[in-house]
């Protein structure tokens, strides 16, 4: 299966970033709290470098006038208009059957982080 | 924060290969108005305590007020894109990496610059003092920007408070190499009000087109432009937006204003124009029975839209059905009448190539580069 090495696993510990190239793509890699996600480096809208987004929770679905906080570090935002994607599936979250971001699988395998470019 | 890689960038030049002109970028003070420090006298530094105490409780007073702003209405992913700043810099101050960053990374060839601090100056009480800014920022901006990049162009920017003075700066200003507009920020008076004549006479006198633009003051401050109701939400505010544009559009339409200055262009930046559509509907009907209440609207009203006001395209509209966004296009004449912005560095930027890809190939030329071109003429060369 197709793999690429991103670097050392010291190298991404927590709340760090990196970007891969394979073949044509970039790949923007994040450990968030222990957890590995890779997706596809451009937003589907515009382009812009998902690896330049900001990473956090967002405001849940809720009644008028209620906020209710969730997805605490499953939510990477677009650092230009702002359009927010699912970590986990690379779904956006206002229109997720439409635009989506394609996701990597990604790991640890004899100390290197490696991602699986084959979706 | 990734290094954000401008060599990578280029590729979408090649790719692409237009000389776009890009006609909505804001640079902005490193520390607000303490960057004026230069361009004002003794006087006006103590009375804008410029230059003073760099103590926490100077700052605090007054020091380091930038201008009139959008702080009630608060963007919680920010207002800007995250990749135009680094810790030490903040967004769009250092113009050689505005040249790297936007210039070179979209094969731009002009970039007209909008000062971001100032786009809120008509909402300043003190009309002095307004003036003072205006006249301080403009030798800023040709000094610290428009010399640094050939393909910098600046608007310069008057106190619409007091027009006078405003049309002196123009007359002081407006033929300074690289300048190639009036900044006009959004006022109380309707913009078809005599008020803003002087203005409008010594913009015509020089050949600059008068842009207006969201000034961030919009029913916030007693003497910004007014909004109908007071929005609750910043997607609400963000997005009524173009209400004072509307007004001040239909008001310079009905006093006559393109009537008694045959030479004046109004450029609509970063204020929509799909509204327009309805605007000239709703006044060329109505006009065909009540002409009579303005008889120096000569012709039918939209033929002065057409001829005298343009629109930037940013933030273009994104409709499901792109066939519905062609037909607003050729409602409004877009081959005339829409000229490109990214709006740079703020968090609703629009890339050239990718958000007008809706539009037919000849269309996005004519905005991209002939539109710009024959708005601008001979400044942009």
């Amino acid at each position: 299966m197709p793999r690429v090495e991103v670097c050392p696993a010291e190298e991404l510990p927590p709340g760090e970033r990196r970007v891969v190239r394979s073949g044509g793509r970039e790949i923007a890699v994040f450990n968030v709290e222990g957890r590995l996600y890779a997706l596809r480096d451009a937003c589907p809208h515009q382009g812009a470098r998902l690896s330049a987004g900001a990473i956090g929770g967002t405001m849940l679905p809720s009644a008028p006038h209620e906020y209710v906080y969730g997805l605490d570090g499953r939510v990477i935002r677009c650092p230009w208009h702002k359009f927010e994607f699912d970590l986990e599936t690379g779904c956006s979250l206002h229109d997720p059957q439409r635009m989506r971001v394609a996701t990597y699988g990604v790991g640890i395998e004899d100390g290197m982080v490696v991602v699986q470019t084959t979706t | 924060m990734t290094d954000v890689d401008t060599k990578a960038a280029t590729s979408s030049t090649r790719r692409h290969g237009l000389a776009v002109i890009d006609c909505d970028v804001h640079q902005y003070f490193v520390d607000g108005i303490q960057d004026l420090f230069p361009y004002v006298s003794e006087s006006w530094r103590r009375r804008l305590g410029i230059g003073q105490s760099l103590a926490w409780g100077g700052n605090f007073a007054n020091t380091r007020i930038s201008l009139p702003k959008d702080e009630l209405y608060i963007n919680s992913g920010g207002g800007w894109r995250l990749d135009s700043m680094t810790d030490s810099m903040p967004p769009a101050t250092d113009p050689s990496f505005v040249s790297r960053h936007l210039l070179d990374e979209y094969g731009i060839e002009r970039a007209i610059l909008l000062g971001g601090h100032v786009l809120g100056l008509g909402a300043m009480p003190n009309a002095e003092m307004a003036g003072v800014i205006a006249g301080a920022y403009n030798d800023w901006m040709l000094e610290r920007w428009l010399q640094e990049d050939p393909r910098f162009r600046g608007s310069i920017v008057v106190a619409p408070q007091l027009p006078d003075r405003a049309a002196a700066e123009i007359d002081r200003v407006g033929d300074r190499p690289g300048v190639v507009q009036v900044l006009l920020p959004l006022a109380t008076p309707a913009m078809g009000e005599p008020h803003y004549y002087p203005i409008y006479a010594a913009a015509e006198r020089h050949g600059l087109p008068i842009v207006v633009h969201p000034s961030g003051t919009e029913s916030i401050y007693p003497l910004g432009p007014k909004m109908a109701q007071a929005p609750t939400y910043y997607v609400e505010w963000h997005t009524a937006l173009t209400q004072p544009h509307q007004s001040n559009v239909l008001s310079m339409l009905c006093h006559g204003v393109f009537e008694r200055f045959p030479n004046l262009v109004l450029v609509v930046a970063e204020g929509g124009f799909a509204w327009a559509v309805d605007l000239i509907w709703r006044l060329d009907k109505n006009w065909s029975g009540l002409r009579d209440e303005v008889p120096w609207v000569k012709r039918v009203p939209s033929d002065y839209l057409f001829d005298h006001v343009r629109f930037t395209t940013q933030p273009f509209p994104e409709p499901a059905d792109p066939a519905h966004l062609r037909a607003i296009c050729e409602i409004l004449q877009a081959d005339r009448t829409l000229v490109f912005s990214s709006d740079y560095p703020h968090w609703d930027f629009d890339d050239p190539y990718r958000a007008l890809a809706a539009l037919p190939e000849d269309t996005r030329r004519r905005i991209c580069v002939d539109n710009p071109r024959e708005l601008y003429g001979d400044r942009l060369a």
